[in-house]
């Protein structure tokens, strides 16, 4: 605080809580009369600082530290941990065992258990470099990518709906979801990632006349990303100012680590963020289009636009789905026409009631009525399942059509609209406009409020377009300071279970800076140099000795220097994400179905959750068969319905960008465990498994079971605990679940 | 944890605030903060949740009677001038258009239609000793008149279903936010350690508006979220064993995985949070027992059920709705909403048009079960310690967009919201803010959303201001930007 005489901060607090009612009124943020009474001061700390100051200054080159304990430095990444650790009279944990590495691996690389034969495979393998052989196969299995798009999604606030009254369905957004996961497994360097994302539409550069170019499907459904908000019912320009300013919000926190969010009412209280950088970033959005709502959406939230099919196979997996879902169609014609042959004169003819609408109604009726018995009970159960399906069968075909869930810029005069003036709008208020203000970069980073420089094509016929890629290429530069740090901490995070910046969407002043500030900017370095790829961070993160400690707990000191351990002296022990909880019961059951991409699924829902919580006959089609038991990636992101059983795991479909997931402990994640229906359907799969592999030997099933369940053998105190319930085959179902129960089965060391 | 020092020392960085933090947190004598659930978040609120054990009753910041809340939530929009503001000017005007009142935006753009004013079809009375006017459609509820006390004119920040739902049940117009359950919680805990704290009752024929969301634990832990008890079969999901088992096999299972999880604690001492997991799984057995046990009313005396309508076609859905929380109140709920109403449509209190008949069909669900419930909460002397907000999304116009002829109906008026409270600390009889005189919208200071949540965490001892939550970069409360506590009515 600086030299400035104040009056009692209690008056001067009830003052400004009054002039914060008037000013601030309608705003989403809020701050407290402290940081208020800071700002009454004068003394915003960031307020006179430069781009040279951390966040905003480029990332250092540091090379790493000379430390002590030089033979636990696997990679650099350990010299920088070391140092701090040393610093602190600590040093790293000793490496965990091969079996809890080889558990932490599958979890963290691919999100699910490892089988005991790949357990032992690793566990046995007498390779010098057994341990990187092991995480170079699993960055290059496809289900690298499920694992990893969940994350990406969370932030990406991606849902298969559009929230609010009605919750309307958004069928095509799960093209989005495969790009996220095809995009991982194919390691997309994560500069292209941020383009297609953001301006998948204006890749092209135009450098003459002719036809407009347009995105190639992959980048029109990567746009997806900007239409992911939850949408209701428009009201005109006020829909349109929200619309652009949570994009505006959601690419700063994204990409960026910075709350601009908070700049649309009042300059940012803590960051050097003025207002009017959050409109001079929102003008970079002002020429975007949706399509208008399709005929018969009631709810009227916005339209796709045509994308083809593009990756390899799934021109013909679309064709082959869609073929099959029409046989449903087809199934029920031909029942109705069988049938409609068995009514004689049960049923009014053309000319008693010429409208074939009301006559077809008539036909439905008499098949579902049970006292016909021209029809029999398994016939008509069959007529009624099907029918029931239809409507679903039908959402499914809207969803297979070539189409996608983006948007394009619009075409300008003379077909469209010019550039709009974007204004300031005071107090985020979209009726009230204030001074008009250029496209430009955010001025923390670069210094200045210069408009910025917007290359059109050389006749100026598109002035609409390349708005959005001029801040892509932006984001997307290796000179900003911003985009590679904050990405790399993105990773460090779900690997080592806490940001090396702790607040992963917002590296402001508020975040408190990076515990390991060389370490951060080495990282960012080595991002850029790697050509943005993803997977090399990933390898160059869980090769070092940091990521192989052991997660007991240290030393005393540790205990008490360090109680978070944010000096990493041993690896957090974590509970997995809901997703892998459930894919890790279907993967011990042996029932996952390992099928990749394609439309939602639909788990069952418990008891009568699918009926009550809809609102239309067209959602939640429940797949009972293996299209259910997909992985939990594909899982319809219903916005009004959280699986209750992902929900009791804190997983949870995102209304807005979610950085980080919680892992708390409740009891319903035991009701679920113990008395759930996903559970105790598996856990007979689980011990046909173990029977089929092991015999009659309880010993031996205890082993097998073990081993399937944890990657381990059970200890001689388990033995003892465990032997009489695997001795029957009755009791051995009770020994699953008492295994899926059991904390080992949900957390890894 | 805002003390005058900490005006004079504001906090630079969040690092900087959680160290001071944490030295609090050691003066109350709180020690051992463990495990993933803090990760410094939860020192945010005034009074922490103790690590491990979020739910673990804590005391009110400031004191105050109410310990448990009952929100009973009308879904659609209650016509408040056909209900509790009497408005005798607007009926001299049936069929007219309405006189120039300035409005602006949304209202304003509404009257640039043709439109007629709508008088109340129903006759209002003054009732109690409070001489409060009432409609003719609560009877019973007039009987209560003096323990209520009434604000009107509420203003809400959106007019369309979905946002002002989540605004009224969450604070915020945009989803993803936690409801008021889930902040009173957090800010609370339970007393109840063999039930969920926060119990969500949702009309027998559906679910509401944006479905689950309205009782969320948005950014809070998933341990603050409502639980939906149900009306058929097991009220809790999941409640009941795998068929096939006994009660004593499903014991020794649990002390099966008991064992085991204490061995696998044991190879890792200090794990706090795998304690916390075997703490978890010992509530759950409990909740087993005690869950079917609150929702079974047939133990009840006739009186009560009929106290409560349960012997009539019209009042037993809600009836049951309003005796099911007076039994969460008494084994010490924290929190219960009530929703009556299915999304949109005839079930709702959203009378677009026939407001005269959706108002007498609606009224008649309602009113009974909702006077029973004050009765049998102050013949058991639980008023006192219990708070009761009747909440809407928003209020009606009082004109048509149309003629008014023939059977009228009544537009959305985010600008009129009228709720009333009674328990607790509420002074009964009072009234606060005021609406001119159609109804269209508030005169004189207008009362917001965020005012009422102050209102109702401050008559549960609790600050607004201090209820906090570090998510996403920012630092979140129910109110946003601070809510005006309504003294008005506060004894």
């Amino acid at each position: 605080m600086n030299q400035i005489a104040r009056p009692h901060a209690a008056s001067i607090a009830a003052e400004i809580r009054a002039l914060s009612r008037n000013f601030m009124k309608g705003c989403r943020c809020f701050f407290t009369a402290a940081a208020l009474l800071t700002l009454a001061a004068g003394s915003r700390g960031a307020g006179a600082a430069g781009p040279e100051e951390w966040p905003y200054s480029r990332p250092l080159d540091s090379p790493p530290p000379e430390v002590k304990s030089a033979d636990r430095v696997v990679n650099p990444i350990d010299a920088f941990v070391l140092q701090k650790l040393e610093a602190n009279g600590l040093t790293l944990a000793p490496e965990a065992d091969r079996r809890a590495l080889v558990r932490r691996l599958y979890f963290d690389l691919i999100g699910l258990p490892p089988t005991p034969e790949q357990v032992e495979a690793f566990v046995n393998n007498p390779a010098q470099n057994a341990y990187g052989e092991l995480v170079d196969s699993l960055l290059a299995d496809p289900r690298h990518g499920e694992r990893w798009a969940k994350f990406w999604l969370d932030l990406a606030r991606y849902a298969d709906t559009a929230g609010y009254e009605g919750d309307p369905d958004l069928p095509h957004a799960w093209r989005y979801r495969d790009y996220v996961i095809n995009s991982f497994n194919r390691d997309k360097p994560y500069n292209e990632f941020i383009r297609e994302q953001l301006a998948g539409d204006e890749f092209e550069e135009i450098m003459g006349a002719g036809e407009l170019p347009s995105a190639t499907p992959e980048q029109a459904v990567a746009l997806t990303f900007l239409r992911l908000a939850p949408f209701t019912e428009p009201r005109g320009d006020e829909s349109r100012h929200e619309m652009l300013g949570e994009m505006t919000s959601t690419v700063s926190s994204v990409f960026l680590g910075l709350t601009v969010g908070c700049a649309k009412c009042h300059d940012h209280k803590y960051d050097r963020i003025p207002t009017k950088d959050f409109y001079r970033m929102q003008a970079f959005f002002n020429t975007v289009q949706i399509a208008p709502p399709e005929r018969g959406d009631i709810f009227q939230i916005g339209g796709p636009l045509p994308a083809d099919f593009y990756r390899e196979g799934e021109k013909e997996w679309a064709e082959n789905k869609r073929k099959e879902l029409h046989g449903i169609q087809g199934q029920l014609d031909a029942l109705r026409a069988d049938f409609g042959n068995r009514a004689g004169g049960a049923l009014p003819d053309e000319k008693q009631l010429p409208d074939a609408k009301q006559r077809a109604d008539k036909l439905d009726e008499w098949i579902g009525d049970p006292a016909n018995e021209a029809i029999s009970g398994a016939e008509r159960e069959q007529f009624l399942e099907l029918k029931e399906r239809l409507p679903f069968v039908k959402q499914h075909l809207k969803r297979l059509q070539p189409m996608a869930m983006t948007l394009r810029h619009s075409l300008g005069p003379p077909y469209e609209p010019g550039v709009p003036v974007t204004r300031v709008m005071l107090r985020g208020e979209y009726d009230k406009p204030g001074e008009p203000v250029e496209a430009g970069f955010l001025s923390c980073i670069t210094g200045s409020q210069e408009p910025a420089r917007i290359r059109l094509d050389p006749f100026k016929r598109w002035p609409t377009r390349s708005r959005r890629m001029a801040l892509a290429q932006w984001i997307a530069s290796p000179e900003n300071p911003l985009t590679a740090r904050v990405m790399v901490n993105r990773l460090w995070a779900q690997h080592f279970g806490r940001g090396i910046v702790p607040t992963l969407s917002d590296f402001g002043k508020l975040s408190g800076g990076p515990s390991h500030p060389e370490l951060l900017d080495w990282l960012a370095h080595r991002f850029v140099e790697h050509n943005w790829s993803l997977k090399a961070m990933h390898r160059l993160m869980v090769n070092s000795g940091t990521y192989r400690q052991s997660s007991m707990s240290g030393s005393d000191r540790a205990a008490l220097v360090d109680p978070d351990n944010t000096l990493l002296s041993r690896s957090n022990r974590r509970r997995v994400e809901a997703e892998a909880v459930r894919d890790a019961v279907l993967a011990v059951s042996g029932r996952l179905n390992p099928e990749v991409f394609g439309l939602p699924i639909f788990p069952p829902l418990p008891e009568d959750i699918a009926q009550r919580v809809k609102y239309d006959q067209s959602k939640w089609a429940t797949d009972r068969g293996p299209d259910g038991r997909k992985r939990s990636i594909y899982i319809y992101q219903q916005r009004t319905l959280t699986m209750p059983f992902m929900q009791s795991f804190d997983g949870l479909v995102c209304e807005d960008s979610v950085p980080e997931r919680r892992l708390s402990v409740t009891p319903l994640q035991a009701l679920e465990m113990y008395n759930g229906d996903l559970v105790n359907v598996e856990v007979k799969h689980f011990a046909a498994r173990v029977i089929k592999d092991a015999g009659d030997d309880p010993e031996r099933r205890l082993e097998r079971a073990f081993a399937i369940a944890f990657g381990r053998a059970p200890t001689a105190a388990e033995i003892t605990e465990l032997r009489v319930d695997a001795a029957s085959d009755e009791k051995l179902t009770g020994l699953c679940r008492i295994l899926f129960n059991a904390s080992e089965f949900v957390y890894v060391d | 944890m805002w003390t005058d020092n900490s005006l004079h020392h504001p906090f630079q960085t969040r690092r900087d605030f959680l160290h001071r933090a944490w030295n609090g947190i050691g003066a109350l004598g709180l020690g051992g903060l463990l495990a993933d659930d803090l990760r410094g978040n939860d020192l945010l609120a005034e009074v922490p949740p103790v690590p491990g054990d979020p739910l673990r009753e804590r005391l009110q910041v400031h004191g105050r009677k109410a310990k448990h809340c009952i929100f009973l939530f009308m879904q659609g929009g209650v016509s408040q001038m056909d209900s509790f503001e009497y408005k005798p000017r607007l009926r001299e005007l049936h069929g007219q258009r309405m006189p120039d009142t300035g409005v602006s935006g949304e209202l304003q753009g509404r009257l640039t239609f043709p439109h007629e004013c709508v008088g109340s079809p129903f006759e209002f009375a003054p009732h109690g000793q409070s001489g409060r006017w009432m409609s003719s459609l609560f009877p019973h509820l007039a009987k209560k008149v003096d323990d209520l006390a009434f604000i009107h004119g509420i203003k809400t920040d959106n007019q369309n279903h979905g946002p002002s739902t989540y605004h009224v049940t969450t604070g915020s117009q945009f989803p993803g936010n936690p409801s008021v359950g889930s902040w009173i919680q957090y800010g609370l805990g339970t007393a109840n350690q063999n039930m969920p704290g926060y119990v969500v009752i949702q009309d027998p024929r559906g679910a509401p508006v944006n479905g689950a969301a309205v009782w969320a634990n948005g950014y809070l832990p998933a341990a603050y979220q409502g639980t939906l008890l149900r009306d058929k079969g097991v009220p809790i999901l999941n409640l009941s064993r795998p068929h096939s088992l006994t009660e004593a096999e499903q014991r020794r299972e649990f002390d099966k995985i008991k064992r085991l999880n204490e061995l696998h604690l044991a190879a890792r001492p200090g794990a706090s949070e795998l304690e916390a997991r075997i703490s978890a799984y010992e509530l759950a057995f409990r909740m087993q027992t005690a869950a079917p046990e609150i929702v079974d009313v047939s133990g009840e005396p006739e009186s009560i059920k009929k106290l409560y309508g349960l012997d009539n076609d019209k009042t037993a859905g809600f009836g049951r709705q309003c005796l099911l929380a007076r039994r969460l109140v008494e084994r010490g709920v924290r929190y219960t909403m009530l929703i009556n109403g299915v999304q949109i449509g005839g079930d709702s209190w959203d009378h677009h048009g026939k407001v005269k008949d959706g108002m007498i069909k609606k009224s008649a669900e309602v009113d009974l079960p909702v006077a029973g419930l004050l009765e049998d909460l102050k013949q058991r002397g639980l008023l006192e310690e219990t708070l009761v907000v009747w909440a809407s999304e928003m209020g009606r116009t009082p004109f048509v967009n149309g003629s008014a002829s023939g059977t009228p109906g009544r537009e959305h008026n985010s600008y009129a919201l009228c709720m009333w409270m009674a328990g607790g600390n509420v002074k009964g009889g009072a009234t606060a803010g005021k609406t001119d005189d159609y109804s269209l919208r508030s005169v004189g200071e207008p009362i917001h959303v965020r005012d009422i949540h102050a209102t109702i965490l401050d008559l549960m001892g609790l600050n607004d201001e201090k209820l906090n939550y570090l998510h996403a970069g920012r630092i979140r409360r129910l109110t946003d930007i601070g809510g005006h506590v309504i003294s008005e009515i506060i004894a």
